[in-house]
């Protein structure tokens, strides 16, 4: 079992994942669309082991293989995110950004035989990413929700939306700092330093703290028209890090370059 | 309650004054004495520091030390941070994580945490303050063994010849050679590659075909391919030890043209070998990129400790508060480099320091599944 077989299983994974989305979408008996995403789990886990059993490694060493696990891994945690906190949205999100990923490994196969470099090389390199991935897109709905708070003109402190936006900023703060870490973890391992205030590393330890900023000054009981005005802002500073940072003059000879 | 707020506010205000006092005093440090020399951390400065930080978790706190482990102290001096941090993102090649300012700003932080940390400690209920808890005190940790710790770790460099033993290295960031409590010998140093492959190319330039988007197979014995127009077939390959990889190729036109021969990529002493098609375009093989490095060593240390064992990338090797590290080797050698370089780290505060990763990691996992359920405005 190996990549000419892979459009089948994962043309059967995606579509259950999108059907069972709509169903979640459609219905409030959820129970249908619950099958279908864990049996589009199911399908997509198999395929991963019978190519392990094929390759007799874990499929971690090329480019197109840890694609694979992107896929998996964020329709597992955006669905058992939308089991715990019933955003909807969430796992819809999920399966789209899990379908780029797809999508890439059936459109190029020559990305399969890409091979990693030996430092990628690594069980933290998916973990690391797809935690990252998740909490931008929750970080991402924290902000057009605090954005829908601060333009209502009535009391700010009222707000129904100020609940959601604090939880998906939590839960999203939950998500990239084990994404930090888990980069610490790795780095310590592949060069011998946790931390090295690398450009990237720089940018991620701001972001981060922005988010500790707001989660404290609500804290504090600032005011909450100044709390909903942190979550943009910070926004901001996320897109530096994940984007911006390759392009700052204080980034020429950064190690980490993708 | 108008009054209150005013109070709070006069409050607020001393703090920041008395922060930034901190900071400006920092900055005179910084224009007397330079920037922090991590050596002064060394122990037992280190261990005294660490000491008095964390003796700050049991000290009763009367009114100034409450104010000292606030929320809102700890809310101006991470916004201070913030601002700092920016800096250091914005200006090329600073060196202001090494600065007095910052050196201070991460001081107060612990004694914020510290106290802050206590005063929870006393009052703990486990449900109610564990994310709290595993929070601060997991971030105390880290950052003393980040912070005071990293005064006594020690980083060095050392290049060994296959069959020999070495206990001389480089500091790191340095230039001399010193004798090290550590030995290694390098039984064996080991390459994995990832085949070569097989391009087609414009012989003038050296682009790959189809330009914009080039086409590789790899190659293998036995294995088929198509780039461009040409259908290529790998009749054979060989990659002895200390010779370069070669190829025999059979390639085929559309028009039913047919060539063979060999393409290689050389290497540090063999010439590398194209196949000509026509006056423009040759096939030809490109280097075999690494895949993994390992090295076999065996330490000794002056303890008396030796161990055998394998280092690759990603992979290090301990040896009581040693970590050795695969670095580097003679890469135009490639797989037949007879020399491997290590990166030895010496690093006492590593176990404190996963502590404290670990219960942060344990604290965003109860952030992620609580959400900010608990965190109520005061
Ligand atoms: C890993 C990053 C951090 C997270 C996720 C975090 C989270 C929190 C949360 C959720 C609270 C509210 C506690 C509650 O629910 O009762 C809090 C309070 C607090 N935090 Fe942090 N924090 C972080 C880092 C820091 C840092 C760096 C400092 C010091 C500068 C700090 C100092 C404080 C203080 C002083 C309080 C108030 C304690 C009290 O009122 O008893 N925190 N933090």
């Amino acid at each position: 079992m190996g990549w000419s077989e892979f459009i089948y299983f994962a043309i059967a994974a995606l579509s259950m994942w999108i059907a069972g989305t709509i169903l979640l979408y459609l219905k409030d008996r959820t129970l249908a669309g619950d099958i279908l995403i864990v049996s589009g789990l199911a399908t997509f886990s198999l395929f991963i082991i019978l190519l392990w059993i094929k390759l007799g490694h874990p499929p971690l060493r090329t480019m197109g293989e840890t694609r694979l696990w992107y896929s998996l891994f964020l329709v597992l945690v955006g669905y058992a995110a939308y089991k715990r906190w019933g955003y909807k949205w969430l796992m819809a999100y999920s399966v789209i950004v899990s379908g780029v990923f797809v999508l890439i490994n059936i459109l190029k196969p020559g990305i399969h035989n890409t091979a990693l470099m030996p430092a990628l090389r690594s069980v933290w390199f998916v973990p690391h990413v797809t935690v990252y991935i998740l909490s931008y897109a929750m970080m991402g709905a924290a902000t057009i929700s605090s954005l829908a708070t601060i333009c209502k003109r009535e009391s700010v402190e009222r707000n129904p939306l100020i609940e959601l936006t604090d939880n998906l900023v939590n839960i999203g703060l939950g998500f990239l700092l084990l994404g930090m870490l888990m980069g610490a973890i790795w780095a310590k391992a592949a060069w011998g330093d946790y931390w090295s205030w690398d450009p990237k590393e720089v940018w991620a330890f701001i972001t981060a703290s922005a988010y500790i900023l707001y989660i404290h000054s609500r804290h504090s009981g600032t005011g909450e028209r100044w709390n909903q005005w942190i979550i943009p802002v910070a926004f901001i500073l996320l897109m530096i890090t994940w984007l911006g940072v390759s392009y700052l003059p204080a980034a020429q000879g950064s190690i980490h370059t993708y | 309650m108008d009054s209150q707020s005013k109070r709070e506010q006069e409050i607020a205000l001393k703090q920041i004054i008395v922060i930034s006092a901190v900071i400006a005093a920092g900055f005179l440090l910084q224009i007397f004495t330079g920037s922090v020399v991590q050596e002064i951390l060394a122990a037992p400065v280190s261990i005294i520091l660490s000491a008095a930080i964390l003796s700050l978790l049991f000290i009763k706190q009367g009114d100034l030390l409450q104010q000292c482990g606030s929320a809102r102290v700890s809310l101006i001096l991470i916004a201070t941070l913030l601002i700092i941090s920016m800096l250091m993102g914005i200006i090329p090649g600073n060196t202001i994580k090494y600065s007095w300012p910052f050196a201070l700003i991460y001081l107060m932080i612990l004694v914020n945490l510290s106290l802050a940390t206590g005063r929870r400690l006393r009052r703990f209920r486990l449900w109610r303050d564990l994310k709290f808890i595993l929070f601060h005190l997991g971030l105390l940790i880290l950052l003393i063994a980040a912070g005071p710790g990293s005064g006594d770790t020690k980083r060095y460099f050392m290049t060994v010849r296959e069959g020999d033993t070495e206990w001389r290295g480089v500091v790191s960031g340095g230039t001399e050679v010193e004798e090290l409590p550590v030995a290694l010998a390098l039984l064996d140093f080991d390459m994995e590659e990832y085949p070569p492959k097989i391009a087609l190319i414009e012989r003038r330039t050296g682009t790959s075909l189809p330009a914009g988007r080039p086409e590789y197979i790899d190659a293998a014995a036995g294995n088929r391919g198509v780039i461009g127009e040409w259908s290529i077939s790998v009749d054979s390959f060989e990659y002895p030890k200390m010779k370069a990889p070669v190829a025999h190729i059979t390639v085929k036109k559309g028009d039913g043209v047919t060539i063979n021969g060999i393409v290689s990529c050389g290497n540090y002493f063999q010439p590398y070998h194209l196949l000509d098609i026509d006056s423009v375009y040759s096939f030809a093989m490109t280097y075999p990129e690494p895949q993994n490095y390992t090295s076999h060593i065996e330490i000794y240390t002056k303890s008396g400790l030796k161990k055998n064992g394998t280092v690759e990338v990603n992979h290090p090797l301990t040896a009581g508060s040693w970590k050795i590290y695969q670095y580097s080797y003679n890469s135009t050698m490639g797989r037949d480099s007879e020399i491997s370089q290590f990166e030895l780290v010496y690093d006492p505060w590593l176990i404190p320091a996963y502590i404290g990763i670990v219960m942060v990691m344990l604290g965003s996992l109860l952030l992620i599944i609580k959400g900010g359920e608990s965190n109520g405005v005061e």
